[in-house]
């Protein structure tokens, strides 16, 4: 879903990262980046995308002004580039300002199309290996600009969070947000054409579909506390063009945990006062009826009026099968076998089976009482 | 007169309705009569059950003479109120025993009044 050829999805894709990744140290990364740009007015994308506040502004006024003469001179050195580094990290590292991430990369996506001339296959060890698995993803395998790497390093090591991960995920992102600078340098005029077929040839054949679903539902398993069989699901979540499984999980919702639902159940124990406090609440909050449709609502609800469709077997609910109601000779098991009595509780349960209004409850009942009636007679019986 | 100030002094018992209904409910009932009425119905469905199991008994040609008279004596030993003849079809309105209409619950009178102005739905003045 995230691939389908959104232009400015990388972006997004990234600030969504951001917006995971924010916290009140982490304008470390931001000096960084701040540091290794230029002071220059802001493009029409940026402008299009910008949803910065006024103090990203300000700050990036202020450190463009403040180095906006060594920034020239230090853009295609490094070592140059390192005291007003320090200083700006000095600076914002004491202020909490929120940037907004998506306006610093797209300065940076423009810094990276004017720095392809001069680049170098720099690096240190650790994040070359980060860049070669990057790399494997990618299909360009275009090597990433070893300043932005040391300011991914320098960001990843002033958040909380895992530094590696951060950092491969940053990696990643940038990766992302360079291909699509790249096609969109090589590529010029957007064919319309060409973005259609593209998506066309992405498009799975349903046979591959139903298989990655039922491979994702299997994987699933554990996540979603269900035995679902994949083969009685792939063809329902085939039938469905777009199923719920498919695609990448946004990670919104937390999973409520079983141990609190468990330990809420156990403390709520309805007392009379709950009771009373809630039948005050709703007397209070009862609105007389506006129009004639709530005044049906509130008769419905009470019992009054019956809900429409008309269900025959509304109230009753009788799950026993017709063989239930018919054939209850069963029933006759502890009966004497010969007898008047016998014969007697035959013709009852003629009379049972043949009677629609009662359920099979009450009459296993009607026999049972017949049962306990005689066997308290027992004795009387006998001595006639 | 002084018994209709006795009736008026001690009302009908109170009947507590379980359903929270906000509308306007009617909590006394129209005499005493209409309450030893209801009284009746409630026992008769209470014994219902009973009732029918030992008339089974009694009312049949296979079981012994002796077993259906002990069931005679059972079956009236139940409490009076219990047996469903001892119902009166009663207006709901007003309590009048007689000239009721089965199917509106109401007695003639009531009928009338209703149906003149127009509150009973699906009734009208006939005239062929």
């Amino acid at each position: 879903m995230w691939s389908r050829g959104w232009g400015g999805g990388a972006a997004g894709g990234f600030c969504r990262l951001a917006v995971r990744l924010v916290a009140g140290p982490a304008i470390g990364w931001e000096a960084a980046g701040v540091a290794r740009l230029e002071g220059r007015t802001r493009s029409k994308i940026q402008k299009l995308f910008s949803t910065s506040s006024m103090l990203s502004t300000e700050n990036n006024k202020s450190t463009a002004s403040k180095d906006s003469t060594t920034e020239v001179a230090s853009k295609s050195q490094e070592g140059t580039a390192e005291a007003p580094k320090q200083k700006l990290l000095d600076i914002i590292g004491s202020m909490t300002v929120e940037v907004s991430y998506r306006k610093k990369l797209k300065q940076l996506k423009t810094r990276e199309i004017k720095k392809e001339a001069t680049n170098t296959l720099e690096g240190p060890g650790s994040e070359h290996t980060m860049l070669q698995r990057t790399t494997e993803d990618v299909q360009g395998g275009k090597p990433l600009n070893p300043e932005l790497v040391e300011a991914v390093s320098a960001v990843a090591s002033s958040l909380p969070l895992n530094k590696k991960q951060t950092e491969s995920e940053l990696l990643a992102q940038l990766r992302r947000h360079e291909e699509t600078t790249e096609k969109q340098k090589k590529g010029g005029i957007i064919d319309i054409r060409n973005v259609i077929s593209e998506m066309a040839v992405k498009r799975q054949s349903p046979a591959q579909r139903g298989v990655r679903i039922s491979s994702r539902v299997a994987l699933k398993l554990d996540e979603d506390d269900q035995r679902i069989k994949p083969e009685r699901l792939s063809p329902r979540s085939f039938d469905s063009r777009r199923s719920l499984k498919v695609g990448k999980r946004l990670n919104i919702f937390t999973k409520a945990s079983k141990e609190t639902e468990n330990a809420l159940k156990t403390v709520s124990s309805p007392t009379i006062w709950d009771l009373e406090f809630a039948k005050e609440i709703a007397a209070v909050t009862a609105q007389p009826p506006r129009n004639g449709f709530e005044e049906m609502i509130q008769w419905t609800k009470e019992g009054i009026l019956w809900e429409y469709p008309i269900d025959n077997e509304a109230g009753m609910e009788d799950d026993a099968e017709f063989h239930e109601h018919i054939f209850l000779e069963k029933h006759l098991k502890d009966f004497p076998k010969q007898g008047p009595i016998r014969h007697f509780m035959e013709l009852v349960i003629c009379g049972l089976s043949k009677n629609p209004y009662l359920s099979v409850k009450q009459k296993i009942e009607h026999i049972e009482w017949f049962q306990n009636y005689f066997e308290e007679k027992k004795e009387f019986l006998q001595e006639i | 007169m002084a018994a209709s100030m006795l009736g008026w002094a001690l009302r009908a018992a109170r009947q507590v309705l379980p359903s929270p209904c906000t509308r306007q409910v009617r909590s006394y009932y129209v005499d005493w009569r209409m309450l030893r009425d209801v009284k009746r119905r409630k026992l008769a469905y209470e014994y219902a059950d009973e009732r029918l199991r030992i008339n089974a008994i009694r009312k049949n040609t296979l079981l012994p003479k002796e077993l259906q008279e002990v069931a005679d004596k059972e079956i009236a030993a139940l409490p009076r109120d219990s047996c469903p003849v001892r119902i009166r079809n009663r207006c709901v309105l007003t309590s009048r025993p007689r000239g009721v209409k089965r199917r509106w619950r109401l007695s003639r009178i009531v009928f009338r009044h209703f149906a003149d102005h127009a509150q009973m739905s699906g009734v009208q003045r006939a005239m062929w």
